[in-house]
C-alpha cells in the first residue's frame, strides 16, 4: 500500500519525504499563489519548504480567483 | 486628491490615494480587468478565495492585478462565520495580506448577509489580528457593535449584491454617516457613476464597486467614469452642500426687471 493524501478531496500518491512545495511544485501549482490547509489548518507560505507530508494527511489547496 | 488639498482616505492606519474600491469578479478577460483596474485609480482591490481545479489548468489572476493595490480576500461563498474565519486564515497563512472584506452569506438566492455570524466572525478575526472590514446591511445598530469589536471599516450595501439599483435605504446610511467612528463604505448595488457620487455626498467615506464596471459595455471607460464620480461626490461633500428647500428661491433681484415704461 503506497503512501497518500488526499488533495481537494481526491488521492494523491505521496512520494516518501515531500514536503508542501514539493507537492505543490509536482502538481505544476509551484509558480501560483496556492494557499495550503493541512489536516484542517492552514500552512504558513514560509514553512512550505520546510513542512513534511504524512500518509493519511488531508489537504486543500486554494488560490485568489476573482471576486468582489 | 480633492480641492488641491490632501484628502487621503485612511483605514486602520493606512493611508490611500483613491476612495473608489474595485472587486475583480464577472471580466470577460484578465486584460480587461487589469486595464479597468489601473483606469478606476484604485487602491484596494477584492479578490474572492476558492480551491483549485487541479484539471482546470486556468490563468492566476494574481499574475494580472497591479503591484501597487492592497489585495483584499474575501470571504464570499462563506454561509457561517467559522467558514469565514477559516478562508481568512487559510489566505493569511498563504501570503495574502492580513486584511479580510468579511461577508457571510447564508443564502444564494438574496445573497443578503447574517448580521448575527458576520459580527461573531468579526470578533474573533479581530482579536486573531485580521483587519476587518465587514460588509452589512445598512443597520446602524449593527455598525456600532462592530466598531466596538474593532473593525476598521463598516461596510453596509446600498442594494443587493449585482443589482445595480442604487442608494435603497439612504436615510439609513446618513445616519450611519452621522455616527461612524471608523470609514464608512457603500459596497454593492451601485449600478452608476451617480450612485457613487450620491453616496459620495451624503458623507460615505469611500464605495465599492464591481458588476457596474466589469459588467458594462466599456468596463476601462466605466471605471473612469466611476473614478471621476467618486471624486466629484468627495468634492461636494467637503464643499458643503446647499440645504434643500421645499419651495422656489429665484436665483436672479426679483426688483427692477424691465417691463413698462
Amino acid at each position: 500500500m503506497t503512501a497518500s493524501v488526499r488533495l481537494n478531496g481526491r488521492r494523491e500518491p505521496l512520494p516518501d519525504g515531500e514536503t508542501v512545495a514539493g507537492l505543490l511544485e509536482r502538481l505544476g501549482l509551484g509558480a501560483r499563489y496556492a494557499l495550503v490547509e493541512r489536516n484542517g489548518e492552514p500552512v504558513e507560505r514560509a514553512r512550505y519548504e520546510e513542512v513534511r507530508l504524512e500518509d493519511g494527511d488531508r489537504l486543500v489547496v486554494a488560490r485568489p480567483v476573482a471576486g468582489g | 486628491m480633492s480641492l488641491g488639498t490632501s484628502d487621503p482616505l485612511v483605514i486602520a492606519g493606512r493611508e490611500f490615494g483613491s476612495r473608489l474600491l474595485t472587486g475583480t469578479g464577472k471580466y470577460d478577460t484578465f486584460e480587461t480587468m487589469r486595464e479597468a483596474l489601473d483606469a478606476s485609480g484604485s487602491e484596494v482591490v477584492t479578490v474572492a478565495v476558492r480551491r483549485i481545479d487541479l484539471d482546470a489548468g486556468d490563468a492566476d489572476i494574481t499574475a494580472f492585478l497591479p503591484e501597487h493595490v492592497l489585495l483584499l480576500p474575501n470571504t464570499s461563498g462563506c454561509e457561517t462565520a467559522d467558514e469565514a474565519v477559516r478562508t481568512a486564515r487559510l489566505a493569511r497563512a498563504g501570503g495574502l495580506p492580513d486584511w479580510v472584506k468579511l461577508e457571510v452569506i447564508p443564502d444564494p438566492r438574496y445573497l443578503l448577509p447574517d448580521p448575527v455570524e458576520t459580527l461573531r466572525a468579526a470578533e474573533i478575526l479581530v482579536e486573531d489580528g485580521f483587519t476587518v472590514l465587514p460588509y452589512v446591511l445598512p443597520d446602524p445598530v449593527l455598525q456600532k457593535k462592530l466598531e466596538e469589536v474593532g473593525c476598521a471599516t463598516v461596510m453596509p450595501l446600498a442594494a443587493p449584491i449585482g443589482s445595480g439599483r442604487g442608494l435603497k435605504l439612504r436615510d439609513s446610511i446618513r445616519i450611519m454617516v452621522e455616527q461612524a467612528e471608523v470609514p464608512l463604505v457603500v459596497d454593492a448595488g451601485l449600478g452608476s457613476p451617480s450612485h457613487a457620487a450620491e453616496s459620495m455626498e451624503l458623507g460615505a467615506d469611500a464605495v465599492l464597486v464591481n458588476t457596474a464596471i466589469a459588467r458594462a459595455a466599456d468596463p476601462v471607460a466605466m471605471a473612469r467614469a466611476f473614478r471621476l464620480g467618486v471624486e466629484a461626490g468627495r468634492a461636494a461633500f467637503r464643499a458643503g452642500m446647499m440645504e434643500e428647500g421645499v419651495h422656489a428661491v429665484a436665483s436672479s433681484p426679483l426688483a427692477g426687471v424691465v417691463r413698462g415704461q
